[in-house]
């Protein structure tokens, strides 16, 4: 039955994409955007402090308007990085061609920096920011921000000794702050980001996975029942032929039994095709109305709320027996059809206007259903008078 | 007598049914054809009693021949099927057809079959019937299929909401419900599905 339901699962759901591709899931986006947003809210409290500092009386002239104006040239450039990052491949170049200006801005906004505003820190921080942000291969990421932090905290001490100094220390020291922890902060938001991608591309992996065994199991099973059948058919057939001459009756009887066999190797066929369909009542008995809707008869069908909570390996085959009673003797025009749970249990109905004919051919199928039902513990009522024929099945079952 | 048309593309199957049925005594196969146009023509042209009908024939199916034939002739119809796919038990009922049953049944039932049918019966094959309620249920309301039916060949969100009668936006919507529903990415692929699973 496990099978059956990993299966079911996959064809539920089918690959929209196609086998080959490793597509993310949608939701995995949303994901990504907040990733972003990490990152460019980190460099935007990066380009705050940074202007900040220069906001205060000691800073002179409209520096921090300039700051201000770079960093927002600088932000969108690095916003396009990051947009190129989301496409990378593992073994694909740091950062493709057709993004290369947008580091190129990146750098030359970072040149900028010391001469506006004579703090080196500034112009290493903008400068390392967008390469660490590059699709570096796996580890070297590490050691990259390992040493742009280093750099960085090495050239924050020379600048301290420098040029800074006519800054308000808190400003300074903030800005410091943010210049020495982005990188890590970006990295980190990224890595994140790549967990993530591995798991969804570990899920849709397994998943192929679990189709490809089904698959594999199916076709040994087609193939152990398809090639037992052939077998014997052709061995009776095989014997037939020899028998024809001698003893055409029992040649005969050779023949006869090929066709059971056949009989057998289509009916193993079909079963092993419908170990996969599962359904479940309230589908099923909407199906029934369905069809007999479609075949001009006014049919009703009513469920129980908690249909699912009925037995349906019993009743299951009982709404097709019945069903295919009222179907295949036609002649009706209404049908009722209800599923419900009472004190004493479940109750199927089955209701229709049929009158004549009522006897032919379905006996064997209610002997079927009354010996299902019994197993279970159940009872099976058949009602017929001049007007109506009713099939009645009643098995336990818990009012919750 | 009871005059029967055999279609089948297959012409094996054909020919061994169509000899299997003239063995019984009170069944003449009046003719034989190999798709769905050319049983529509022989059928018109001969008014059998029963028509037998392959479903999977190309072109024509045998449903479509059923459905396009019981509005000229009198005839009764039968559709026989490998494989009966899902919602097609339903469209063949609604279309008329009065027998339906799997092809690894043997001439002799095909042949009671028949003789029920041209007596004003109906048979519904229990294995036939078995899959039909087994079937997947349609998740999509009768208006997003109406979008998927009217946008099946490709046709615009324009286009669509112009047959229908809708405002743009709404199509839009439809569309991207039928695509959550269904788990799919596009709207083309949405209508692959409800194909195959006989929906629209």
């Amino acid at each position: 039955m496990c099978h059956a339901h990993t299966l079911g699962c996959v064809h539920s759901k089918p690959h929209p994409r196609g086998r080959g591709s490793f597509e993310l899931a949608r939701g995995i986006w949303a994901t990504w955007w907040y990733t972003v947003s990490a990152v460019v809210l980190f460099e935007v409290f990066l380009i705050t402090a940074w202007a900040g500092a220069w906001a205060t009386p000691a800073g002179g002239t409209d520096v921090d308007l300039i700051v201000l104006g770079l960093g927002i040239v600088w932000l969108i450039a690095t916003f396009w990085i990051l947009v190129a990052y989301r496409r990378r491949e593992e073994q694909g170049p740091l950062l493709p061609r057709r993004y290369l200006p947008a580091l190129a801005v990146c750098v030359v906004v970072a040149a900028a920096m010391p001469f506006t505003t004579g703090s080196w820190l500034a112009g290493v921080a903008f400068l390392l920011q967008p390469l660490v942000i590059l699709n570096w291969q796996r580890g070297v990421r590490l050691r990259v921000v390992v040493a742009a932090t280093a750099a960085l905290i090495a050239v924050a001490f020379i600048d301290r000794a420098h040029a800074a100094t006519s800054l308000h220390p808190a400003a300074w020291a903030v800005g410091v702050a943010f210049s020495i922890i982005l990188p890590l902060a970006s990295v980190t938001s990224l890595w994140w980001w790549d967990v993530l991608v591995a798991f969804d591309r570990a899920r849709a992996v397994e998943s192929r996975l679990a189709a490809t065994q089904e698959r594999l199991l199916v076709a040994t099973d087609v193939h152990d029942l398809q090639g037992h059948h052939l077998q014997v058919i052709a061995l009776q057939l095989e014997l037939a032929e020899k028998l024809m001459g001698r003893d055409p009756d029992a040649a005969l009887e050779q023949i006869r039994a090929a066709r059971v066999s056949v009989g057998e190797a289509t009916q193993g066929t079909r079963d092993l095709a419908m170990r996969f369909r599962t359904v479940s009542l309230a589908d099923e008995l909407a199906n029934a109305r369905d069809l007999l809707q479609a075949a001009g008869i006014a049919a009703t069908a009513e469920a129980a709320v908690d249909i699912d909570a009925a037995p349906a390996d019993v009743l299951g085959p009982v709404i097709r027996e019945t069903t295919t009673n009222v179907l295949r003797h036609g002649g009706g025009r209404r049908a009722r059809l209800a599923l419900e749970l009472g004190a004493s249990g479940w109750r199927y109905e089955i209701v229709n206007d049929r009158t004549g004919g009522a006897t032919d051919g379905d006996g064997s199928g209610l002997e079927g259903i009354g010996r299902r039902v019994a197993e279970a513990g159940g009872t099976l009522d058949v009602r017929r008078d001049a007007h109506e024929f009713a099939v009645v099945v009643s098995v336990p079952g818990e009012q919750k | 007598m009871i005059r029967v048309l055999l279609a089948d593309d297959e012409a094996m199957i054909r020919s061994a049914l169509a000899a299997l049925l003239r063995l019984e005594d009170d069944i003449d196969v009046v003719a034989e054809c190999a798709d769905g146009t050319e049983a529509i023509a022989r059928a018109v042209e001969l008014e059998p009693d029963v028509c037998v009908l392959d479903l999977e024939m190309p072109g024509v199916d045998g449903v479509d021949v059923a459905a396009q034939l019981s509005r000229r002739i009198a005839s009764r119809f039968v559709v026989v099927t490998r494989h009966a796919r899902p919602g097609v038990l339903r469209r063949a009922l609604a279309s008329g057809v009065a027998g339906f049953l799997p092809k690894s049944r043997g001439a002799d039932e095909v042949a009671q079959v028949v003789r029920k049918v041209a007596a004003g019966g109906r048979y519904v094959d229990p294995e036939i019937a078995a899959d039909a309620l087994t079937d997947e249920r349609c998740p999509l309301t009768p208006r997003e299929l109406d979008v998927l039916r009217v946008g099946r060949r490709g046709e615009t969100t324009g286009q669509i909401a112009r047959t229908l009668s809708l405002a743009p936006g709404t199509v839009r919507n439809h569309v991207s419900v039928v695509l959550g529903k269904l788990g799919v990415g596009t709207r083309q692929q949405a209508v692959l599905i409800a194909e195959e699973k006989g929906w629209i």
